[in-house]
């Protein structure tokens, strides 16, 4: 994902060519992360438009960031920084609305709208994982987040990581070996993430 | 599921799949997979879960080459307008250090708001003095056309029209008492011109068929705050011009306390011919504070005293003269004299209120306040240094008593109602606080 035998440039170079005063540096960098920004919003917002908004949210914010950059860690940890801040102020202000105007309703989730008959189940079963688990997991699995990244954007010892991975696979394995109750199977995720 | 005697974790294993383990551990998990067919079950499953979660894919975004466009825009607008030097170097500052920054920020606040509360406060202090400058240039002209219309000096009034010509170079002190001493010969004049005309109405009373008012009788007082450098001087110079004019302290009252400035407050009364002359030299002794002028005009009140007074005199002369020609009862001749008696007692009052408001008129007053530039002296004596901490402490003991006492004031007056607040506020953060718990703990 970092480099092309056809354009060679380091994230990390691009970026410091955009905060020095290229622009197409910005346009590449663009071009490779939007996809993998975009299922990463994908797979955690439930509304496909809203998912979008945020993606592009997420290069804005790096290109107002872009002055204050410095390749102190990898680009691609430095990109799902922001996008998992950029997630959680989402979170926040959907938990603030829910609470003053009550929880709107459930978008319908990405499961019935254009998932197959298997990832509707792994959906569900990853539903059902605790939180933190759930988002260690994810990162690992999709977004393809060393142990180490993902400590540093978890703000977690690097440890707890890797035993809280371990503990979400095998109840991940559980959930799926199970037959799927009939009242988790309403249980859309994620749950608080509607826009 | 991994018995104890297994020489790796299950979480090695995870990481071994990952690879995320030491070369040195890789080998030995790799060594014990392919020995133990347990570890080899527990690898397949960790595999078979990743495995499956490949199954959730996500629809590919369909490239959107407006927002591609307009961040291309963006990004080139951005970089041909960087931001300055410094302002980028202030964001990182403030983002690598918040405390500090907000330290900063408030220090330059209170700065900004110390220097806004002090430019106004020189404002408001410097509108009066501008107005008072207005006010005495403005009287300063009047005087000035007072003395060119009189035609008594026309000498000054040459200089007068030279200074006209250089304004910028006049000193101030010069053009005021040139001005009082222009004052001073007009009211000399103005006064001889009445006492030549009053002497000429009596010379040929035919020539003047209607009788000239008289000149008009006006008691002046003036006020004057001076601030002198030299104290003793002002001091010998002030008997010296009540000598000269022939004036007198009717009160004087001198304060010379020590580690302060001495001051002087005096009521002069001076002939009233002498009057600008003695306040012009007065204002010599130091610089103008403030300075007041008033004239009560009493001529009205003098006439009216001269003819009850000539009334009174000519009641107690038939009153005489009834005692004198008349024989009766004792009685009556009693009542006569009781009677002589009180008009004799008024006429002597009226008489002494005359008396009162002719030397008004003829001695003006002169309320003069003196105060001297303060300057402290290096070996002027001070309490000892065992006294001014025992005062500390007695102060420091007050202010700690007055602090604890004031905060116990406020807690039994608003104590109740900040309770019953906190608390309502408290429920309130305690019911978001919930429901953030509860709905964080699905979506992380």
């Amino acid at each position: 994902m970092n480099e092309t035998p056809t354009n060679p440039a380091s994230d990390e170079k691009l970026m410091l060519a955009f905060a020095q005063g290229s622009p197409e540096a910005l346009t590449e960098l663009f071009r490779r992360y939007q996809q993998p920004i975009h299922g990463f919003f994908r797979r955690r917002v439930t509304d496909p438009a809203r998912a979008e908004e945020l993606m592009q949210e997420t290069f804005l914010a790096l290109l107002r960031a872009a002055n204050r950059y410095e390749p102190r860690a990898l680009f691609r940890t430095y990109l799902y920084a922001i996008a998992l801040k950029i997630l959680r102020a989402q979170r926040r202000k959907a938990i603030f609305r829910a609470a003053f105007f009550g929880r709107p309703e459930a978008a319908s989730g990405p499961a019935k709208q254009d998932g197959t008959e298997t990832s509707v189940w792994v959906r569900r079963a990853i539903a059902q994982l605790e939180a933190t688990d759930r988002e260690i997991l994810l990162l690992r699995e999709f977004e393809q987040l060393s142990y180490a990244e993902i400590a540093d954007l978890l703000h977690l010892p690097i440890n707890t990581v890797r035993s809280r991975l371990f503990r979400a696979r095998a109840a991940l394995r559980q959930l799926l070996e199970a037959p799927v109750p009939q009242h988790a199977s309403e249980k859309i995720f994620p749950v608080g993430a509607s826009s | 599921m991994i018995a104890a005697e297994h020489v790796v974790t299950p979480e090695e294993i995870m990481a071994y799949r990952d690879g995320e383990l030491s070369a040195e551990r890789a080998e030995v998990v790799a060594g014990h997979l392919q020995s133990c067919a347990d570890c080899q079950d527990m690898s397949d499953v960790l595999g078979g879960a990743s495995q499956i979660l490949t199954s959730w894919k996500i629809a590919p975004l369909a490239s959107d080459a407006s927002f591609e466009g307009r961040l291309s825009k963006m990004a080139a607008s951005s970089s041909s307008a960087k931001r300055p030097w410094i302002r980028s170097r202030f964001v990182t500052f403030g983002g690598r250090h918040p405390f500090l920054s907000g330290l900063l920020g408030s220090v330059a606040a209170i700065g900004l708001v110390v220097g806004v509360v002090f430019a106004l406060a020189q404002r408001k202090y410097a509108v009066p003095l501008a107005r008072t400058k207005t006010v005495t240039v403005a009287e300063l002209s009047d005087n000035r056309q007072l003395a060119q219309s009189l035609q008594t000096a026309p000498a000054d009034q040459a200089a007068t029209s030279s200074e006209e010509s250089q304004p910028q170079e006049m000193q101030y002190s010069d053009v005021r008492s040139r001005l009082d001493s222009l004052t001073a010969q007009r009211d000399a004049l103005l006064q001889r011109l009445q006492m030549e005309q009053l002497t000429s109405n009596l010379a040929n009373p035919q020539a003047t068929p209607m009788p000239q008012p008289l000149a008009p009788m006006i008691a002046r007082t003036v006020s004057l705050f001076l601030v002198v450098k030299d104290f003793e001087a002002s001091r010998l110079t002030l008997d010296a011009v009540l000598a000269r004019h022939r004036g007198y302290a009717a009160n004087l009252n001198a304060s010379t306390q020590q580690n302060a400035a001495r001051s002087l407050q005096a009521s002069l009364r001076i002939p009233a011919a002498d009057l600008g002359s003695a306040v012009a030299e007065l204002k010599a002794l130091g610089r103008i504070e403030n300075e007041t002028q008033n004239g009560e005009e009493v001529t009205q009140q003098h006439a009216d005293l001269g003819a009850r007074l000539k009334n009174s005199r000519e009641a107690e002369q038939r009153l005489q003269a009834i005692l004198l020609q008349r024989t009766g009862k004792i009685g009556d001749v009693l009542a006569v004299e009781q009677e002589i008696a009180r008009v004799r007692g008024e006429i002597e009052r009226m008489e002494a209120e005359q008396e009162s408001l002719e030397h008004r008129v003829d001695f003006a007053t002169i309320d003069l306040n003196l105060a001297e530039e303060y300057k402290a002296e290096i070996g002027a004596p001070s309490p000892s240094i065992s006294t001014r901490f025992h005062n500390a402490l007695v102060a420091g003991y007050r202010n700690a008593r007055d602090s604890v006492v004031g905060f116990l004031v406020f807690l039994a007056e608003y104590g109740p109602l900040t309770m019953i607040w906190l608390a309502v506020l408290a429920a309130l953060a305690w019911f978001l606080h919930r429901r953030w718990v509860r709905a964080t703990s699905l979506t992380l």
